[in-house]
């Protein structure tokens, strides 16, 4: 078999590899360097993505805690003005409860100032007529005679009536 | 389960692929050296020839050898590609990955932004060089120890730097010869055309050298084995015990360290000239200009 000198120059083999260069490079463009380029932007618009996703849940739970906290702070002020109503309606009711206790204590005192009254009025009726029996039959044993009981029980009469208006 | 199965035969059919063109070649080689060669330094074999005019057109083993590997290399591209997705799933992705991300951080950094559409062209010398230069590991003739074949990238790359040096106006071209002085034209001319001829010199004389020294020291070692033991009885005096193992020790140099090398040389120098070939300050004054006229006009 024949050989080719060490160095010998042929053109068209020259061509042809520079036309295998150029084919080669065509295949790498297309079957190598196109799909991993396409692969990795598309991997880098993912991350991407992921990270706008991350940034974007990050805000929405900040927004979120920022109302909590309004919120939070605006209930703690209800809860504040609720206890001061109360306290205020607490302090009202107890004052109108003193004022009914004290209302009722008056009716109940004057009630029993009347019934004491009545009750001395009573005592003195019912002294009255103690005094009246037990000074006619008095009268009847230092006398030891008969009076018309008339005369005496007038005559009884005004001395006790005498006698009530020194005691007053 | 189905899909997997379908996956895995066409991952099996890529590989079968990219393993097949270089057994062909294996073939074609041991069918056609003859048993006896003897220390013979010489080019490529000759097939057949195509009568063409000028020139006849060889079909030489570098010729069939370079088809070989881009082939190869056709397949290796859609097996790397293969079942691509975002998550990564393969370790081959990470391979692919790494290809194109370095050689685009590599071409980022020698040429500039402008150039950034070079990453493929960068990726196809290298693979074309390096797969080229590494089949000498399987004792295949490398295409890249063909002047040819180097001379073909090279002339490319030649155009290429014409033509970004054009990009100025060929009057700017023409006036970039007599740049410091005018005297030194003619030596600016020459060297114009002395970088393909010093880059694909380069390349086929590194990877050749490898291929001369190899075949010499295998030679020399045959030699001292006869020397040695050639009074061993039978069978043993003939044995190459020398041929075992220094060779392959060799060969990590002279064909995986300078293919890998060679490769890397060709496609820096790629990168430096054709990025050299193009005054990026100029061009954009050029084009504020035409601009500015293209305004005026309306």
């Amino acid at each position: 078999m024949q050989s080719l000198d060490v160095i010998s120059i042929n053109i068209w083999q020259i061509i042809i590899s520079l036309l295998n260069l150029v084919i080669l490079f065509l295949i790498i463009k297309k079957f190598l360097y196109k799909p991993v380029k396409r692969m990795l932007s598309e991997r880098q618009n993912t991350i991407q993505k992921q990270y706008d996703d991350a940034e974007q849940a990050k805000s929405d739970a900040m927004n979120a805690k920022t109302q909590y906290e309004e919120k939070l702070s605006a209930a703690s002020l209800e809860a504040d003005g609720i206890i001061l109503s109360a306290v205020d309606t607490a302090k009202a009711r107890e004052k109108e409860i003193i004022t009914d206790a004290k209302q009722k204590a008056d009716g109940i005192i004057l009630k029993a100032e009347n019934d004491a009254k009545l009750a001395v009025l009573k005592a003195e009726d019912s002294i009255k007529k103690e005094i009246i029996d037990v000074s006619t039959v008095l009268t009847e044993k230092v006398l030891e005679r008969e009076i018309s009981a008339d005369d005496h029980k007038n005559l009884i009469d005004s001395f006790i009536d005498n006698i009530g208006e020194y005691d007053e | 389960m189905k899909t997997n199965f379908k996956f895995k035969v066409i991952d099996i059919i890529y590989i079968l692929m990219m393993i097949l063109p270089v057994a062909f070649s294996i073939t074609l080689k041991v069918l056609t050296t003859p048993v006896s060669d003897g220390i013979s330094i010489s080019g490529a074999k000759i097939f057949f020839e195509i009568p063409m005019p000028l020139q006849n057109l060889i079909i030489s083993e570098s010729q069939i050898n370079s088809a070989m590997v881009l082939i190869t290399i056709f397949f290796f591209c859609l097996y790397m590609t293969h079942g691509l997705k975002e998550k990564i799933e393969l370790k081959r992705q990470h391979f692919a990955e790494l290809i194109v991300e370095k050689v685009d951080g590599l071409v980022g950094e020698n040429m500039g932004e402008y150039f950034s559409g070079y990453s493929p062209f960068i990726i196809a010398i290298m693979a074309l060089s390096g797969f080229s230069s590494l089949l000498s590991l399987f004792g295949l003739f490398p295409p890249t120890s063909d002047i040819n074949i180097v001379g073909g990238w090279a002339i490319l790359v030649f155009f290429l730097i014409t033509y970004y040096k054009m990009k100025c106006g060929p009057l700017n071209y023409l006036k970039g010869f007599t740049k410091p002085i005018s005297l030194l034209a003619p030596i600016n001319f020459i060297s114009e055309f002395a970088t393909p001829i010093s880059m694909a010199f380069r390349h086929y004389g590194n990877i050749l050298s490898g291929t001369v020294i190899s075949v010499l020291l295998s030679s020399a070692l045959a030699g001292l084995t006869s020397m040695l033991f050639n009074s061993l009885p039978g069978f043993l005096g003939e044995f190459p015990f020398l041929q075992i193992g220094i060779p392959a020790v060799l060969s990590i140099y002279f064909d995986v360290f300078s293919a890998v090398l060679q490769a890397f040389i060709f496609a820096m120098l790629t990168m430096l000239n054709v990025s050299g070939g193009l005054d990026i300050d100029e061009y954009e004054k050029r084009k504020l200009k035409k601009a500015q006229k293209a305004l005026k006009n309306k």
